[in-house]
């Protein structure tokens, strides 16, 4: 309901037109948070399931936390507040996706004001398991207005490195076949496309991944083979955040 | 933030599911506040305006908007009539501008009031004078939502004591 009257100066910040600076706010800020000037390092770790992303951070995690940096961990949908609600969401099928879009957001306005602000305030390196990016994926495959999702997460901090484990969509379903399986909402079954759990998660989660690939550029994506072994990936991921952290000079 | 989120969230539901389906069979749906309070409350709590607006860009604008505008102390004084202690929110409590609940909603709700004004503005909401008796308002309400909806039988226009007010 905006009054296309009122003028529109979020286009300046737009993160569609490169204008991306790290650590700042991607589009409208959260006026009452400022947070020019703090110290910490935000770093995402994107990639759809199965990729590896959360036992590349915990690898990450040690491996900082011996060079002698304080680190934080945070994770999709893992606010106390509304991780509970989300799950009640989820078992139900009263979910749209609209309802489904914003839950996710306030999950995530949740630690970003309560985990992710104060720690870069506080100077810690944060490794975030996944990021706004794995929202504007699946919202995007439900066919949510992109522009309107982008004005949405305009109050998210552009992260200093992300980094996308990307797979092909077979290695993904080799993947989770082998651990636990396919479940409906990794699945996409909401979307209808069918009974059949394989060919919905296959339509599904390559849609995905055509999501991500467009995004790469939008939002200086590092992408990295995940189809590698876990010390391979983990090598590079080490080098990029030294080389990001410790730069030499 | 997650405070305006949450109210989005609710509202999107709401949206979905009892405005839209009655819209589309035809039907008139009144909606006790609509996005206006959150554009209100949530500017109030210091989110940026044109953010909030484009977060409800997804909801129907209304045919009619009826704002019941009433001063501070009015308002207080009916609460305080109803009941002992004042919400925790509704007195805005949350923006530790006062540790006073009466205090504190005066400052939170003065400013809620400034940014209604804006929104009678922007948005063209019919402003309704609540000071008066509810025959008053009820007689000034029929007659504006008269004008937009056309009703099997005819009806009379009033002597349009509503100039005044509107």
């Amino acid at each position: 309901m905006s009054n296309s009257s009122e003028p529109v100066d979020a286009v300046v910040d737009s993160p569609t037109n490169g204008g991306i600076q790290p650590g700042k706010y991607y589009g409208r800020s959260i006026p009452y948070l400022p947070i020019n000037g703090y110290p910490g390092k935000l770093i995402a770790v994107e990639g759809t399931d199965s990729v590896g992303r959360t036992t590349q951070i915990q690898l990450l995690r040690e491996w900082l936390e011996v060079k002698g940096y304080g680190v934080v961990e945070t994770g999709w949908t893992r606010s106390p507040l509304m991780q509970p609600t989300i799950e009640l969401a989820k078992s139900s099928n009263t979910l749209n996706k609209l309802t489904f879009v914003l839950l996710y957001a306030t999950d995530f306005a949740d630690r970003l004001e309560k985990e992710i602000i104060p720690a870069l305030k506080a100077g810690f390196v944060v490794l975030t398991d996944r990021y706004i990016y794995t929202a504007l994926a699946r919202a995007g495959v439900r066919g949510v207005d992109r522009a309107w999702l982008r004005n949405l997460y305009g109050f998210a901090i552009a992260p200093h490195l992300v980094f996308y484990l990307k797979v092909d969509v077979d290695t993904l379903i080799g993947r989770v076949l082998g651990s636990r399986g396919m479940d409906f909402w990794e699945s996409g079954m909401d979307l209808k496309h069918g009974d059949d759990i394989y060919d919905s998660f296959r339509a599904y989660q390559q849609k995905l991944l055509r999501e991500y690939t467009s995004m790469a550029d939008e939002f200086h994506f590092r992408t990295l083979d995940a189809r590698r072994s876990i010390n391979k990936i983990q090598d590079e991921l080490r080098r990029q955040v030294q080389a990001f952290l410790e730069p030499s000079p | 933030m997650t405070f305006s989120l949450l109210h989005a969230t609710d509202f999107a539901d709401r949206l979905l599911y009892n405005i839209i389906p009655p819209l589309k069979a035809g039907m008139i749906v009144l909606a006790d506040r609509y996005a206006y309070t959150a554009f209100a409350r949530d500017a109030t709590r210091g989110v940026d305006r044109q953010w909030v607006r484009e977060l409800y860009s997804f909801a129907v604008r209304p045919d009619v908007t009826l704002y019941f505008r009433v001063p501070i102390d009015v308002s207080l004084d009916r609460l305080m009539a109803r009941r002992v202690k004042l919400k925790f929110y509704e007195a805005g409590m949350d923006m530790g501008w006062s540790a006073n609940p009466v205090e504190s909603f005066r400052l939170f709700q003065g400013k809620v009031l400034d940014e209604y004004d804006r929104l009678v503005e922007e948005f063209g909401l019919n402003v309704v004078s609540a000071v008066g008796s509810i025959t008053e308002q009820q007689r000034v309400v029929r007659d504006l939502v008269a004008r937009h909806i056309r009703t099997t039988h005819v009806v009379e226009s009033t002597e349009t004591p509503d100039e005044q007010l509107v």
